[in-house]
């Protein structure tokens, strides 16, 4: 009996700290599909299969409808995964409802700072608090037919005049084709004049003089008539594919949608002759790996986002995955620089500006697009957006407000 | 009176006596332990937060890092043994009285990773002090965390109007004042209920009379116990409020002997979580008397409300024993307990997915909740009726432009309500009308392919609405819409559909009508077919024309099967969030919103929570007395 009794307990003192120290389970979150989604899983197994760790990671695909909300749902009961993967615009709105993701500044020293090109960092700080790694950022940039236009325009002046002389309405033919009725798209004017939506402090400066020149500029397009009207995205794909858009003005997820026959470029966006000369700045998203505040192996899972946001992770995201990373170090391999599509997306964001990720931005959505729409149907942008800056300020100010 | 002899209402009233006095008294010793402990505890944090006030800004005043460990050396000789104390800058440990932080692990260091929880909450305690600058629902500039007795309190350092670290301190627990005895209340029941036993034992048993003396006692024991209590409350929030001052006055003295400095404010110190002063204490630490007494005023008057509505609950206990209520409603449960345990299942469910997310809703409605303050409790985000009054209360939906043109308000509430039920209108009007016609086409006797036709029109009901609206959406498109195309080749001009209320209603009721004609179809068609055929035969023997046979005979007999199918309509129609939804957007401007679809808005868009339910409740309203009428309506015609 004795016996039995001791070597139970030599049974349990070898398997115990074993199973306490051995292996982290890790489930991460994402919503890639398609080659993303493969070269994601390839670099999990990358993971997986380095000799010197005990971390286990398990990649699970989550509908991308349902993700925000699932994370908002599920990780402040516990119920989430370790890590997830998100773009960063819910993020303020996460910090603010707490326990949901966790801060992760006291881990990033400046050196791994260092290794992301700086606005993709900036665009998932909050309140001065860095929340998640970038894993890859998108910004639009100017997509050409290069059939139809071989050298694209480095101007706004140049592609008034090239975009004009591809025109011809009868045929349906236009020069440029960009959504410019949705607010996300127009904004890379807006910051181009040097205007935006929020100031530092998060107060709307919708009606801010240089948006109200931006739009005026959107006005003289318009009128020059080079743009399809009321440009949904399936219209703008199907002028593209069928040769009858010689430019479009998109990001990574349009090229996906040009057909096989269609010989593309992809160029920066044009600088504004109208601001002295100042590009158009896009409005970037940044995909960041956040770690759950649930998380029962924030350290484990930390060393995997370190992993994935890193360069060799990087390279085949870029190259397999056709996305665009965050490390800077991805865009000194040859075969990431041959690539004229991902060099130019990298070109495009030195310029873009990072997407504000506070909680406000859900509700500039409304009043910026009935703004937008006013300009388009013919109405003056200074009126359009002094009453969207009212209806936002008010919006803002009913969460501000103190009882 | 009661159905039972008067014998057994003099036990009747004796139990419900007992029972009241169960619940007026056991309820409100339970209560009043609860508070007292809250009490307690409160005081014992405030004073913690008193002494890392203290210890801010004295490390604050610290030239150099040097001096702060210096000062924190010597706070710690000040205090108690079991004190400790962590100054934390960035990710360094500047200074600490921790024994855990000696040897190798002294101050001054980098913070290790298992660390990591202070440098978090630094940082949070940073960004509370920022957020609570720009304005809005006060964050926590100061965190507290119950050890027993014991609290670890975390305090921002600030220098130069900015957030530079962070101070955690820990005050070692002090003995407890110790409870109340219970027996005061024991007795108080026991003597009630002796006294009711002799006086029940001696009075004739008539039923008003005894009770009358049942309540009379209960009001008697329970005013005692009331007024006990309350007394001994005010007396502990009174030792609470001396041992603050005297708390402050030490740290005053303290901080007088550490630094040599004569004016000393303690008073800034007694602060609640966002380091807003409660001024109770002065700066010498003195109790305001008129503000102390306020506050043991107020904590009297809370306790007394929460007794009295116990009290209350004991008399109705009382009440509802005594004259048989409880013995009667015991007996329908024991006689009909198998259909009792049917619905058992069914209550619970309701009352948990259902009355309790209802009455949540409600509750909400009544507070100024949104995304910046869900984790305040409710009772703090109380607003009254203010969210009703700003929703009700603003007519302005329609003013007239500097140019003189009338221009609606679309985001106000009258525009919308008035804009729901022109949209309800409408389409009930469109699907009865339009589906009646249809189901009489397909009565004709002898129609061919008459099950086709059925089917195929009963299609646009059975496809999911929300692809249906997307079909309808991109039919509107203005360039490559089919309905502009069509319009084209009259030679019309294309039209913005969305960008004018009218244009953009026509989309949403185009679409709808296309789904709700279905519904009307095979309601009419199942009750027409059920028109006997001799009554159309004897009223062409009496030479009634089509129409007077339509008026006559069709219409009262599709009476009884259109009524309820209307009622059902209207509601659907009016909460119809998936057409506006998904084909206006509310486009242009809010002006084609729905209230339901508004409601949503102002909950997910703008994360006005509390707003966004009032908007839900009015709806509810709105339905409610809709119900109400349409009910009445629907009995007269049954009547008829």
């Amino acid at each position: 009996m004795r016996t039995l009794f001791v070597l139970l307990a030599a049974v349990a003192g070898i398997l115990m700290p074993g199973a306490a120290a051995a292996q982290a389970k890790l489930v991460v979150w994402h919503s890639y599909r398609g080659g993303e989604k493969s070269a994601f899983e390839k670099v999990v197994g990358a993971f997986n299969a380095r000799p010197d760790t005990k971390i286990k990671v398990d990649a699970l695909a989550v509908p991308f409808d349902a993700f925000a909300d699932k994370i908002s749902a599920a990780v402040p009961r516990g119920k989430g995964p370790d890590i997830f993967i998100y773009a960063q615009d819910r993020m303020g709105g996460w910090v603010e409802a707490g326990n949901t993701v966790e801060p992760i500044d006291f881990y990033v020293d400046d050196a791994l700072k260092g290794r992301f090109i700086p606005t993709t960092v900036e665009a998932l700080t909050y309140r001065g608090n860095l929340y998640g790694l970038p894993l890859d950022y998108k910004v639009i940039a100017l997509i050409h037919n290069r059939k139809l236009l071989k050298t694209p325009p480095r101007t706004t002046g140049e592609l008034v005049k090239v975009a004009q002389g591809l025109t011809n309405r009868p045929a349906g033919k236009f020069g440029l084709a960009w959504s410019y009725g949705d607010f996300y798209y127009v904004a890379s004017l807006l910051n181009g004049f040097g205007g935006g939506v929020f100031d530092k402090a998060t107060r709307p400066t919708m009606n801010a003089p240089e948006n109200v020149k931006a739009l005026d500029l959107l006005v003289k397009w318009e009128k020059a008539g080079f743009m399809p009207a009321e440009p949904s995205s399936a219209l703008i794909t199907s002028l593209f594919n069928e040769g009858k858009a010689a430019m479009v003005f998109s990001g990574p997820w349009f090229l996906g949608e040009v057909a096989s026959d269609i010989d593309y470029g992809v160029a920066p966006l044009p600088t504004i002759d109208e601001a002295g000369g100042q590009p158009m700045r896009p409005w970037m998203t940044v995909e960041g790996v956040f770690v759950s505040a649930q998380s029962q192996h924030k350290d484990a899972a930390f060393e995997f986002a370190k992993y994935v946001t890193g360069a060799e992770a990087g390279k085949v995201m870029a190259l397999e995955g056709r996305q665009s990373p965050a490390a800077k170090a991805v865009y000194d391999d040859p075969k990431v620089q041959a690539d004229p599509v991902l060099s130019a997306f990298r070109k495009q964001v030195e310029v873009a500006v990072p997407m504000p990720n506070v909680a406000e931005m859900t509700m500039m959505w409304s009043p910026a697009t009935t703004a937008l729409n006013k300009v388009n149907a013919g109405n003056s942008p200074r009126e359009a957006m002094d009453v969207a800056q009212k209806a936002l300020q008010k919006d803002v100010d009913a969460l501000r407000k103190k009882k | 009176m009661s159905p039972a002899g008067p014998p057994a209402s003099r036990v009747r009233f004796g139990i419900g006596l007992l029972f009241g006095l169960l619940v007026a008294l056991a309820g409100g010793w339970a209560l009043l332990l609860g508070a007292r402990t809250q009490l307690e505890d409160d005081w014992t944090t405030r004073r913690a937060i008193v002494a890392v006030n203290a210890l801010g800004s004295l490390v604050g005043q610290a030239t150099d890092d040097a001096g702060v460990r210096k000062l924190v050396s010597a706070w710690q000789g000040t205090h108690p043994p079991g004190t400790r104390v962590r100054v934390i800058r960035g990710t360094t440990l500047e200074a600490s009285t921790d024994p855990a932080d000696t040897g190798a692990k002294a101050a001054p260091r980098r913070l290790a990773r298992e660390e990591k929880p202070l440098y978090d909450q630094a940082q949070r305690l940073r960004a509370g002090v920022d957020s609570n600058r720009e304005g809005g629902a006060p964050k926590a500039e100061i965190e507290v965390e119950r050890q027993g007795g014991a609290r670890q309190v975390a305090a921002p350092l600030e220098a130069d109007g900015k957030v530079t670290g962070m101070v955690r301190l820990l005050v070692p627990a002090e003995p407890s004042t110790g409870g109340r005895s219970p027996v005061q209340a024991v007795l108080l029941l026991v003597f009630a209920l002796v006294l009711y036993a002799v006086a029940a034992w001696l009075l004739p048993p008539r039923t008003a009379l005894l009770a009358t003396v049942s309540t009379a006692l209960f009001c008697l024991a329970a005013a005692f116990f009331v007024g006990g209590e309350l007394r001994a409350l005010g007396l502990a929030e009174r030792d609470g409020q001396r041992a603050l001052a005297s708390t402050v006055a030490a740290e005053v003295g303290r901080a007088r002997a550490l630094t040599g400095a004569s004016a000393i404010d303690g008073g800034a110190w007694d602060t609640d979580l966002a380091r807003k002063p409660h001024g109770l204490v002065t700066g010498a630490g003195a109790i305001d008397r008129e503000k102390g007494e306020a506050q043991a005023q107020r904590v009297r008057r809370g306790a007394l409300r929460s007794l009295l509505t116990l009290a209350a609950l004991g008399l109705l206990a009382l009440v509802v024993v005594g004259f048989g209520g409880a013995h009667r409603v015991g007996r329908a449960l024991v006689t009909n307990r198998q259909a009792y345990a049917y619905i058992a299942p069914a209550i619970m469910g309701t009352t948990l997915l259902v009355f309790f997310p209802f009455l949540y809703g409600i509750a909400l409605s009544f507070t100024d909740s949104n995304i910046y303050n869900t984790n305040l409790p409710l009772t703090e985000l109380w607003v009254g009726l203010r969210n009703y009054a700003t929703i009700l209360g603003d007519f302005s939906f329609l003013r007239r432009a500097a140019d003189g043109h009338w221009v609606f308000n679309y985001l106000n509430f009258y525009w919308t309500f008035l804009f729901t039920v022109i949209w309800t209108i409408t389409n009930v009007v469109w699907g009865v009308s339009f589906g009646l016609l249809l189901a009489l086409v397909l009565n004709t006797k002898g129609l061919a392919l008459r099950p086709i036709y059925r089917v195929l029109l009963i299609l646009p009901w059975a496809m999911p609405n929300y692809i249906t609206a997307l079909i309808w959406k991109g039919m509107f498109h203005r360039q490559f819409g089919v309905v502009n195309q069509v319009l084209a080749i009259f030679g019309f001009e294309p039209l913005s559909w969305f960008d004018t209320p009218f244009t953009s209603y026509l989309t949403a009721l185009a679409t709808n009508g296309w789904l709700s004609f279905p519904f009307m179809m095979v309601v009419s068609l199942g009750a027409l077919q059920s028109i006997p055929a001799d009554l159309y035969e004897a009223a062409r023997v009496d030479g009634a024309s089509r129409w007077q046979q339509f008026r006559a005979i069709t219409l009262p007999s599709l009476k009884p099967a259109l009524v309820p199918a209307v009622i059902l309509s209207v509601v659907w129609t009016f909460n119809m969030f998936n057409i506006i939804y998904l084909v206006t957007a509310g486009e242009p401007g809010g002006s084609t919103e729905i209230l339901i679809t508004q409601a949503y808005k102002y909950a997910f868009q703008r994360y006005q929570y509390g707003y966004a339910a009032a908007y839900a409740t009015i709806i509810f309203g709105i339905l409610l007395v809709y119900g109400t009428i349409q009910n009445r309506v629907t009995r007269a015609t049954e009547a008829l």
